[in-house]
């Protein structure tokens, strides 16, 4: 006897997280019918994706700037070593692989550097903002977009094996600037490339933004987190800081004067080709001189380092940083903007 | 006594210690307390009187902002976090 109707249900691939009630069928249905962007396809961005895609979102744009690497194999799930040999975009090898685990999801890989210009292309259709970034520049610029077209998004950072996240619901919670004033000036807060990072607590923290994307494109807003989160893997700590009150209570830029310095293009880096040099020079604009003493003592594990009271040379990877009091920075051994930001914010910080 | 709880990036400034106690009944006088004990944490901290913009202090679980700044009045059993910015991912 032929079956009556053999053509599965699209959604039956869904029906274990479907039968979790606090989701439903009709949570699942509106998963489908969401668009969500990722800025950064990095540690945090794979494990975005992953969950997302295979969670069933309809729309999912994945952004980065950068290919694969061998030293990304240990905390970016969605790549492997043929992916690195191909010198495949981050992006483009996440896409790759999520059509093979989800042909129902619309899958675009954007291989950019988002930046003041761009991103107002980059997010203008989606329902979610959701942050794989590994800066605080560009989560300053996610914010401004977000707080401007009044659109959710979730920040999440990850150090050695220390988490943060938030969900930021604009008119509704507070902003990344109403609770984080301002980022650390370059040079001065640990990069994953200088302190270390364990996969592990990359995993946790992208899988609570996960999560919180999961019941917010499904409208069960009643479960979201409306706390700074701080989770330390390592020393099993996991705190809950109350930042609701922070809303209208601070003068914040973003939220409450609607100043958008950073997708003005006000505050950020500036970057300029050095032709004929093989060299890019990175300006970030940030009040307080660099302390060359500190940012050499964690760089020095990683190459060659030399300061005085100008300028301080560091030798990696084929790459040579000059760096001014300033802030700026000539990269040496690329032409290409994107890598050199990426440089930056991996070695520097900003 | 409150303890300041110190956070990863800033131990290298205190003898690599994750807590510190400091004597005191506002967050502001506690923190004076530590720094005293611990004088390279104070540039990271302070710009002069006030707290730099990126630094964020916590009572127990509440934002100091909300509270009274550094004016917050402390018990000896409450705990004064400093909260940094995480910047990777």
């Amino acid at each position: 006897m032929p079956f009556a109707d053999n053509s599965p249900d699209p959604l039956d691939r869904y029906s274990r997280q479907m039968r979790f009630p606090a989701l439903g069928e009709d949570g699942q249905r509106k998963l489908a019918a969401s668009r969500v962007t990722i800025c950064g396809c990095g540690a945090l961005g794979t494990v975005l994706a992953n969950h997302l895609v295979r969670a069933g979102v309809g729309f999912v744009r994945i952004v980065d700037r950068d290919f694969i690497e061998t030293h990304n194999l240990q905390r970016q799930i969605l790549f492997d070593e043929t992916d690195v040999a191909e010198n495949l975009p981050k992006a483009e090898a996440a896409a790759r692989k999520l059509r093979l685990i989800n042909s129902q999801v619309q899958i675009e890989a954007v291989v950019t550097d988002i930046d003041h210009s761009n991103i107002l292309d980059l997010v203008s259709d989606a329902d979610l903002i959701l942050d794989g970034t590994d800066n605080f520049e560009t989560r300053y610029l996610i914010n401004d977009v977000a707080v401007k077209l009044n659109k959710p998004w979730i920040f999440g950072g990850v150090i050695g094996s220390e988490g943060q996240t938030m969900t930021i619901r604009p008119g509704v919670t507070p902003c990344l600037r109403c609770v984080i004033e301002s980022s650390p000036p370059p040079g001065m807060s640990p990069t994953c490339e200088t302190a270390g990072v364990l996969g592990p607590a990359v995993s946790v923290i992208a899988s609570f933004e996960a999560v919180e994307a999961i019941k917010l494109l499904a409208g069960k807003l009643d479960a979201l987190n409306t706390e700074l989160i701080m989770v330390d893997l390592w020393n099993w700590s996991f705190r809950r800081l109350k930042i609701a009150a922070l809303k209208g209570k601070v003068d914040c830029p973003a939220c409450e004067r609607r100043q958008f310095s950073w997708l003005e293009g006000e505050f950020g880096s500036h970057t300029t080709t050095l032709c004929g040099r093989n060299a890019v020079q990175v300006a970030v604009r940030r009040g307080e001189p660099l302390r060359f003493g500190e940012l050499a003592d964690r760089l020095r594990p990683l190459g060659e380092v030399r300061h005085n009271a100008y300028m301080l040379k560091f030798t990696t990877e084929g790459y040579e940083f000059t760096v001014f009091p300033d802030g700026r920075a000539i990269i040496k051994g690329t032409n290409e903007i994107a890598r050199a930001r990426s440089l930056y914010a991996q070695f520097i910080g900003n | 006594m409150p303890t300041v709880l110190i956070p990863t990036p800033l131990r290298p400034h205190a003898n690599g210690l994750d807590k510190v106690e400091g004597q005191g009944e506002t967050v502001g006088i506690v923190l004076a307390d530590v720094l005293s004990q611990h004088p390279a944490l104070r540039k990271r901290l302070f710009d002069g009187e006030d707290l730099r913009r990126f630094v964020n202090v916590y009572v127990n679980n509440e934002d100091i902002r909300f509270l009274d700044d550094l004016q917050t009045a402390v018990q000896p059993d409450d705990e004064i976090s400093i909260i940094p910015a995480i910047a990777g991912g």
